[in-house]
């Protein structure tokens, strides 16, 4: 973004939160696209990152009244996409864990490539458990198993037993 | 989702969120109004007060330009002024006994002139659309005034208007000469 497009969104920005209705298309004309692109960068599926524009986007209108036209518009708009990347890729994280946790359909790979991954999968996945302390293995793999114990205790056990497995696996893999 | 449902959707988002600024206004002026009801302010006039201040610090905030920019500092002078024959009476009424009355006057005319003098500088700042800044801040500060100003009769209304007036005109006049 040019220095001229950021002062136009600036000033369209510092009106809105005035209350000047009429700067409402410069302004969403020049967010949408920014945000979109931000999106796109934080976030690898394109859904996703959809989504999280459109969020963002709407987060920035329903708080443009707030707007302290002292503080930088682009810089704003930005942090609310961050934040809503961040709050997605977190959604995001927590479904795959509690899928992880559910007990195996019985379905197979469908392809020989899905196989293979799942193959990898698996072999990481049991390299980094036997790095685990043997509490945490068993927790997580009675929680694999559909064994879940509804008490607190094994839940609390549970959630550091991932928070363990997760480190192990960043510190392996370098990813989530 | 498209782009025209998203732009609506933006648009619906903005509309809501001023009317959550003009809420939160107007819960500010439902304060002053509940502040003058325990400092002993009768409910009746309160409410017809408020009936007036609230709607109209709600649809000025959401509305927002100058008029919306006036709404907090109308409140902040007119919760002001309020509070000095409020503070007469209570506080006043400790130190000078049942004497204390007679400055209720006085101190509805000192708050009225505080007020419209904070709100004629703020006016003398705003550059252009000043004198509905001037205007909205004017009502405003009155009519929360007025819920504490009560106490002194009508004569005490009229009195914190006319200070009000005669303090703020001239400085924002002035401003205007400069500029």
């Amino acid at each position: 973004m040019d220095r001229s497009a950021r002062d136009a969104l600036q000033r369209g920005m510092g009106r809105l939160a005035d209350g000047d209705r009429s700067a409402f298309e410069p302004v969403f004309a020049a967010l949408w696209p920014i945000l979109r692109a931000f999106a796109a960068r934080a976030l690898p599926d394109r859904a996703e990152a959809e989504d999280a524009a459109q969020s963002a986007l709407l987060k920035v209108f329903a708080r443009a009244a707030e707007f302290d036209s002292r503080r930088d518009a682009l810089a704003w708009a930005l942090g609310i996409a961050a934040y809503e990347c961040r709050t997605l890729r977190k959604t995001r994280l927590r479904r795959r864990e509690d899928l992880s946790a559910e007990p195996p359909q019985g379905g197979q790979a469908h392809t020989p490539e899905d196989a293979a991954i799942d193959r990898n999968l698996h072999a990481a996945a049991a390299q980094i458990l036997g790095a685990l302390s043997v509490l945490d293995a068993e927790t997580l793999l009675a929680a694999a198993r559909g064994r879940r114990d509804p008490s607190a205790t094994f839940r609390k056990r549970l959630e550091r037993a991932i928070q363990r497995f997760r480190k192990e696996w960043r510190a392996r893999h370098g990813a989530d | 989702m498209e782009q025209i449902d998203l732009r609506s959707r933006a648009r619906r988002a903005y509309e809501l969120g001023r009317a959550r600024a003009g809420a939160k206004a107007a819960g500010a002026a439902l304060l002053l109004a509940a502040v003058a009801i325990v400092l002993g302010r009768p409910l009746d006039l309160t409410a017809v007060l408020s009936a007036a201040l609230v709607p109209l610090v709600f649809v000025l905030a959401f509305r927002g330009r100058a008029a919306g920019r006036a709404v907090w500092p109308g409140l902040a002078a007119g919760g002001a002024a309020m509070l000095l024959p409020l503070a007469v009476r209570t506080a006043g009424c400790e130190l000078f006994g049942p004497s204390c009355m007679r400055f209720c006057l006085p101190a509805a005319i000192l708050g009225g002139a505080i007020a419209g003098a904070g709100i004629g500088l703020l006016a003398a700042r705003q550059g252009e659309n000043d004198r509905e800044f001037l205007l909205s801040g004017m009502a405003i500060a009155a009519l929360a005034a007025s819920l504490g100003c009560t106490l002194a009769g009508a004569s005490g209304v009229l009195g914190m208007a006319a200070a009000a007036v005669a303090a703020g005109t001239p400085i924002w006049l002035g401003a205007r000469v400069r500029r």
